[in-house]
């Protein structure tokens, strides 16, 4: 290959996209704005070392667009529910999951702090959000283990365990929120011990800017958005 | 420097780890160990020295703290945190990044420290502690004993004179224990005052100077090191500085004639790379089996193989002249994890041993509790019980569920000896019902104390398999 693509966004890029995208899969945008926005997730994971997450991705999201367009319109009986359900909740969510997906797993949090100090938001809002940074890669792997422990007690994705669904919400919500509880607690005391709270201003080791990728994506997505907006109101915002 | 007169504390919201009357004065570049009992309040006094108390915990104070003559409680926690540095007992809640680097500077990046001071840090701290290669990792891939070398990193870049360590080696295994006291020396001769709580005592015997034991909240006695050897731990309920003179209690078999099981074709990747490769393995059934390795040999998989929860791993387990697959070897066994708190469902004691149960029976649930001194709490929230009790209805529900291997994953990490020793009692009741113990386990004593086989992991393979044997566990374990 011979050529190193040196990709990276700024946090703020990252979560204005997000947000674009949040707001344009609950409507119903055009599919030439839509399909572009799309693949905004599909080429930052594939830049970012998660080729195998982003070729998953798209080819789900092809495969439930597909079905949507083509095939649901005309079907019936229990399969269609099913394949609705599936190719609606594909559609809709996965764009965002990925992108979500990718901001927490590509972002520090030194970085974020860094970012959202040089968009002088106060510290109240970036520490908070910060330890919801660094809290959801444990939350995979607390996901992890409570899957294996309901293996062994033979309640995995098994048709008895189907049956009441609930049940098994509440089986994984109970050790995670307890966990949650006890990991802030700890956190907290831990980077009190640190000088967190010191009222000074933080040094940031790490400096971020914008580069050509954040303009670029930043420019694709409210282009985006203003395509929607005129197409939702025609001319008539111009005139 | 440090100095506590007087100090009492009682918190609000627990009864016990409270203090009564402690003086204590701590003088500059010296290496102390706090010891007692669980829940004797040695987290509390580092509370007091690193200023968590009174900025993080609430309650009842009285009397005086102070560093180099400033009385701590009045001084702001960030102040604190120039002159104290804390490295605590879980590796996993205690780091704020995500990242290694970011993380060792994040001390100095909050104290507002110049960019190129911070460079200058971090190089000296990579140097001092050999770290070039977890540089720009990912902390959540480290073993346990990379992330508390990380956690170390941190609090030595902001260059503290006083660093306060709670139970730091809990996750550690041998090897890693002794890395950390290399780490303690390290500071020693850099003149710092280190203050450690910890149960596990037998890698600090000679970096230490003094020994100070608590119980019940106040100083019960006072050593230099070499009185502290010549005390019988045992007695103090402590574990022990010198594993030398420890015997193994079980040097034959529990079953006069052993049956054995056997494991087949046990193999396992991770991507391309081979973590488990068992070719064939007698192991004596319905005896306690220690698996001991370095972090990273494969103990876990196999684990996890054993119990049928990895798909990819087929392997055969020839139990009583049959064959068992994945999907069988999954009903047969069960793990009680290092985190129990993640094989808790239900709201009551009792309700998680009857959701064990193949048919609801609750006289048959009560006789279970019974026998594991349990009943008295059967109506308890499980999340509500103390760790070794947790522990207990693990092993209930698995009971319940007439599982015939056990497998336990490092149940005595940071466990004083009492606990230790109650975990030790649990697994001989397992043996009397014909159930078959696996420990993956770090601690030396535990073994000696329960295990009647080992099996010798490295690099996925295991390496040896045998009747228990003190010197052999001993090269392991004190090389």
């Amino acid at each position: 290959m011979g050529f190193e693509l040196n990709f990276s966004i700024d946090p703020r890029t990252k979560i204005i996209i997000l947000a674009i995208i949040s707001f344009m899969v609950f409507n119903d945008v055009p599919m030439y704005v839509s399909g572009i926005l799309v693949l905004i997730p599909f080429f930052c994971l594939f830049f970012s070392d998660y080729k195998k997450a982003a070729v998953i991705y798209i080819l789900t999201y092809v495969i439930a667009k597909y079905l949507q367009i083509t095939i649901l319109p005309n079907a019936t009986g229990i399969l269609a529910i099913v394949l609705i359900t599936f190719s609606y909740t594909a559609t809709r969510m996965l764009p965002i999951l990925m992108m979500g997906y990718y901001t927490i797993m590509t972002t520090k949090v030194s970085e974020f702090i860094a970012s959202m100090e040089k968009s002088n938001v106060p510290k109240d809002i970036t520490i908070p959000v910060s330890v919801v940074f660094r809290y959801i890669p444990s939350v995979f792997e607390e996901i992890r283990s409570i899957t294996k422990a309901m293996k062994m007690r033979g309640f995995g994705l098994t048709f008895k365990s189907l049956k009441s669904p609930l049940k098994m919400v509440e089986f994984y919500m109970i050790p995670i929120l307890i966990s949650a509880v006890k990991t802030s607690d700890e956190l907290s005391a831990a980077s009190l011990t640190r000088g967190l709270s010191n009222p000074k201003k933080r040094t940031n080791l790490i400096s971020v800017e914008f580069n050509k990728f954040d303009y670029l994506f930043l420019a694709i997505s409210i282009a985006g958005i203003a395509v929607y907006i005129y197409y939702l109101y025609g001319g008539a915002l111009i005139a | 420097m440090l100095k506590m007169e007087n100090v009492s504390f009682s918190y609000d919201e627990m009864r016990n780890a409270n203090l009564k009357d402690i003086n204590l004065d701590i003088g500059d570049g010296e290496v102390i160990l706090l010891c007692g009992e669980s829940g004797c309040g040695k987290t509390t006094l580092t509370r007091f020295l690193n200023g968590l108390i009174p900025n993080f915990f609430d309650g009842k104070r009285e009397g005086k703290a102070s560093l180099n003559s400033e009385l701590i409680d009045e001084m702001p926690i960030y102040e604190i945190s120039e002159h104290v540095g804390s490295v605590f007992q879980n590796p996993k809640t205690q780091f704020f990044n995500v990242d290694t680097t970011g993380e060792i500077v994040f001390g100095c990046e909050n104290l507002a420290m110049d960019a190129s001071d911070i460079k200058r840090r971090l190089d000296n701290v990579v140097r001092d502690f050999g770290l070039r290669h977890l540089l720009d990792k990912n902390i959540f891939k480290l073993s346990g004993g990379e992330k508390q070398k990380i956690a170390c990193a941190s609090v030595s870049a902001v260059n503290p004179e006083i660093l306060i360590l709670d139970e730091p080696s809990s996750n550690l295994d041998s090897k890693s224990s002794w890395d950390f006291k290399a780490i303690i020396e390290k500071w020693k001769s850099q003149g710092k005052t280190v203050i450690i709580a910890e149960h596990k005592l037998f890698f600090l015997d000679d970096v230490i100077d003094r020994v100070i034991f608590i119980k019940n909240g106040k100083i019960d006695n006072e050593w230099t090191i070499d009185e502290f050897k010549q005390v019988n731990h045992r007695n103090l309920g402590l574990r022990q500085l010198n594993l030398n003179n420890l015997t193994a209690k079980h040097p034959d078999y529990y079953c006069s004639s052993p049956e054995f099981m056997e494991i087949k074709n046990f193999r396992f990747n991770y991507g391309r790379t081979r973590v488990l490769d068992i070719d064939s393995v007698r192991i004596p059934k319905n005896e306690i089996i220690a698996i001991i390795g370095k972090n990273g040999a494969g103990k876990s998989t196999f684990a996890n193989c054993l119990c049928g929860l990895k798909r990819s791993c087929k392997g055969e387990l020839i139990l009583d002249n049959h064959s068992l697959n994945r999907k069988e070897r999954l009903k047969k066994s069960y793990m009680v994890m290092q985190d129990v708190n993640h094989q808790l469902f239900t709201e009551s004691v009792l309700d998680e041993v009857l959701l064990s149960m193949d048919g609801e029976n609750e006289e048959g649930a009560c006789e279970i509790l019974d026998n594991l001194n349990l009943i008295h709490l059967k109506d308890s929230h499980p999340m509500a019980l103390s760790g070794g009790e947790k522990q207990r209805v693990a092993i209930a529900s698995a009971i319940a569920s007439k599982k015939e291997i056990l497998i336990f994953d490092e149940p005595t990490s940071g466990l004083d000896l009492k606990n230790m020793m109650k975990v030790s009692e649990n697994l001989k009741y397992l043996q009397g019902l014909g159930i078959t113990s696996f420990i993956i386990t770090h601690d030396y004593e535990l073994i000696l104390e329960a295990c009647s086989h080992v099996l010798h992991f490295e690099g996925g393979k295991i390496i040896d398999s045998y009747k228990m044997d003190k010197e052999k566990l001993k090269e392991f374990f004190l090389e």
